[in-house]
């Protein structure tokens, strides 16, 4: 069988279904939900169609190749570059107006363009329906229907594109200029009917550049699109191509030449449209209440409540079972190796060390479900977008724009995502501020910290407890947000100009999807880092300058906390164990939990037995209620782990800005909770 | 009237705008044009509106909703 290759780019606007297009095809699970901008890089994938070995690409969601945030420069450069043997324009066909506006666009650039149109159950829902022929004839490039969920019209696609590919050698637009050589290529005068022309002035302003840059730059591809960028004031375009225009020439119509698009757009839609906005929708009801200006943001508070409590109550039920099974593996294997004649040593490495730290974070594996799977739902249910919305008028107080809240609700989950998705935002300051709240935003590897610690010390309260480092961590990010805007003297105006998706009842498979590949990062943390680190933290704990030993004052970790216990003495929590504990947090808040167990020597497993034993050593240490409290603020508000102090690295470009952030919460920690133990102490 | 101040359920017509370029060429690109007529599916007391225009929702901060300007529709469902 010969082996073809071809190249094909998914290109639309944000939340449109590229990316479930892509997973139908290549069986992969990228992320999706139900919000602008989820896919902010591009991702590659290929499958195979008959003879063709089909290269896909799927880029982040632009409204035009007119780029203004990272993302849209990304999906605009791999359209510029050529690599596409044909570019598939994904578009919502319940928003085929907006949509269209793309495709256009794509059009002109005039390589091999095919336009799917996803989501056609949706605009049936509507009421509305589209004239396929008429849509095809007017564009004058195929339009087929699919639908991404339920992979309807994939075959149809993928055969379009193949034919796209045999006939398109790169030609030029087709376009209505009837006194160039075209009416010779396209013998049919009507395909000179088939795309938009401007008005008189633009194209007599469109043939003047186009001659200039014949005689300049003879080797440009499609001189008409660039013409038409440089009469837009494209950057980009305008850089690179620098021409002598005649004095007093008018060069700045990028008004006029986006509205007459639209007029166009307006023509094509009422020519194949019908039924167009009949009917009142779900979305519009449910928007009624859940944006309303009074319940809206109570609302949103009472929903993020809920979250929360589902995940400590319901969590914490389920982890006891998880406890049972992991202190019967612990003492199976004890058992086992001491009747094998194992050295104590290395039983001791498997038990306390590997079992005790992995099986620390294992336990809190049904928190971290529940708070994803209700993340879930949010993502995808279209909910996402409107807290931007409701949040604006808060936001906008402390200088950030209500679309900063996106990252911050994602950072819930884990900061990795939140802070790659900060990249919509459109001012790079906008996105280092973001970057920087964003970590103090409590993260689902923190936890188990505070389940552990509330359930120890606080019991009957420790769901309010929990619950307070949540609204702590909240109310940290939202004041240095507004300490930053205050002292910073370059203020610009934030503005949102956020599109609000229809609501949608997520698809089981979405969300199996979506919690399995955050309960798979769990595990798979659980097994790398958290296991090299529970190894770590039991050498550190049983060597010493003599070897092995037994004698925990006598190891390393012994040796390294001391030295520091004077600097964290103030702030309650002078106990070398801690600060070895928080030490080893920095490569993943969990190991916060995980290396206490190996640090206070806790071998009991059985189940409760286990806490109360640590709760125990503790409380014998003078570590009362007070202290808690203070080392779940500390962990709370410390250094990020290194996977996000990474990502801060990667997206701000900039080390010194990674070590701003570092050093800054530090500090911040350190601060707050002096204040919080230095108060409570006062009064208690 | 500015947009910011437009009334929820009601049907305006963008008149003008007067915002910075590159915001003022990106809402255009979003299909908020000049005359074209926007529905006010919501506003919020401090000016942030949700927007229905050409089929899709926006939701638009104030600082962009003040500078753009706006005539009622006459004929409101």
């Amino acid at each position: 069988m010969n082996n073809k290759q071809i190249k094909v780019g998914f290109i639309g606007n944000p939340n449109c279904g590229k990316t479930t297009l892509f997973n139908a095809y290549t069986g992969a699970n990228m992320k999706v939900a139900n919000w602008p901008s989820v896919t902010v890089e591009k991702m590659e994938g290929s499958f195979q169609y008959k003879d063709y070995n089909v290269k896909l690409v799927d880029l982040p969601g632009t409204y035009s190749l007119t780029s203004y945030t990272m993302e849209e420069q990304i999906s605009r450069e791999y359209v510029m570059s050529g690599t596409a043997d044909v570019i598939i324009n994904v578009a919502d066909a319940s928003l085929l107006e907006r949509n269209l506006y793309l495709t256009l666009q794509l059009i002109e650039w005039g390589r091999p363009v095919i336009l799917a149109l996803n989501m056609m159950d949706i605009l049936e829902k509507q009421g509305m329906e589209i004239d396929l022929h008429r849509l095809t004839e007017m564009l004058g490039i195929p339009v087929i229907p699919v639908n991404a969920g339920i992979k309807k019209g994939l075959d149809i696609l993928i055969h379009t594109v193949i034919h796209q590919k045999a006939r398109a050698k790169i030609t030029s637009v087709i376009y209505h200029d009837v006194k160039t050589d075209l009416k010779n290529r396209y013998a049919h005068n009507h395909h000179t009917a088939f795309f938009m022309m401007y008005s008189d002035e633009i194209e007599d302003k469109i043939n003047v550049i186009q001659e200039k840059l014949k005689e300049k730059y003879p080797e440009i591809y499609n001189k008409r699109w660039h013409a038409i960028k440089i009469l837009e004031g494209d950057r980009a375009v305008l850089d690179q191509y620098m021409i002598e225009l005649p004095v007093d020439f008018k060069c700045y119509y990028a008004k006029e030449i986006i509205n007459e698009k639209y007029d166009f757009i307006d023509a094509i839609i009422s020519e194949v449209l019908v039924n167009k906005d009949k009917k009142e929708t779900f979305t519009d009801k449910a928007d009624r209440i859940l944006t309303n200006q009074w319940l809206g943001f109570p609302l949103f508070l009472g929903i993020m409540a809920l979250i929360f409590f589902l995940t400590f109550t319901l969590g914490n039920r389920m982890k006891d079972y998880m406890l049972m099974c992991i202190s019967a593996v612990s003492d199976y294997v004890q058992v086992r190796m001491t009747g094998a004649g194992i050295h104590i040593a290395v039983i001791s490495l498997v038990v306390n060390g590997i079992i005790s730290g992995v099986g620390g974070i294992l336990i809190f594996l049904p928190n971290i479900f529940i708070l994803f799977l209700a993340l879930a739902f949010l993502e995808n249910s279209g909910y996402m977008s409107r807290v931007a919305y409701v949040i604006d008028g808060i936001m906008g107080k402390v200088g950030l724009s209500g679309r900063a809240f996106i990252p911050m609700i994602l950072g819930f989950g884990c900061s990795v995502p939140a802070i790659m998705a900060s990249r919509a935002l459109e001012h790079k300051r906008d996105r280092l501020k973001t970057m920087l709240i964003t970590p103090l935003i409590s993260c689902s590897a923190r936890l188990p910290v505070y389940v552990l610690f509330s359930q120890m010390f606080f019991e009957k309260y420790a769901i309010i407890v929990a619950h307070s480092m949540y609204v702590i961590g909240l109310l940290m990010a939202v004041l240095v947000a507004f300490i930053i805007h205050l002292f910073n003297k370059r203020k610009t105006e934030f503005d949102l100009l956020l599109e609000l998706p229809e609501y949608k009842i997520p698809s089981v498979k979405t969300i199996v999807i979506y919690v399995w590949e955050k309960v798979k990062d769990y595990l798979k943390k659980a097994s790398t880092t958290i296991f090299i680190a529970s190894i770590i933290m039991w050498f550190l704990m049983n060597f010493g300058v003599e070897g092995y030993t037994s004698d925990i004052t006598q190891s390393f970790g012994s040796f390294i906390g001391r030295k520091i216990v004077f600097l964290f003495q103030p702030l309650g929590l002078g106990y070398w164990q801690i600060i070895v504990a928080l030490i080893a947090g920095i490569s993943a808040k969990e190991v916060v939990i995980s290396s206490c167990f190996v640090l206070f020597g806790i071998q009991n497993m059985t189940s409760q037995a286990r806490m109360t034993n640590l709760s125990n050593v503790l409380r014998g240490m003078c570590f009362g209620t007070l202290n808690a409290y203070c080392m779940m603020i500390f962990c709370l508000l410390y250094t990020p782990c290194i996977a996000t102090l990474a990502t801060i690295k990667k997206e701000s470009e900039s080390w010194k800005f990674t070590g701003i952030c570092v050093v800054f919460q530090l500090l911040l920690a350190w601060f707050v909770t002096f204040m919080f133990y230095q108060i409570g102490n006062a009064f208690l | 009237m500015q947009l910011n101040t437009s009334k929820s359920g009601k049907r305006y017509k963008i008149q003008d705008m007067s915002l910075a370029l590159e915001i003022e060429r990106r809402i255009e690109t979003l299909g908020m044009t000049c005359g074209t007529v926007v529905t006010i599916m919501n506003r919020q007391c401090h000016g942030a509106v949700i927007i229905k225009v050409r089929g899709s929702r926006f939701a638009v901060g104030r600082n962009i909703a003040k500078h753009i300007q706006v005539n009622e529709e006459a004929n409101n469902e």
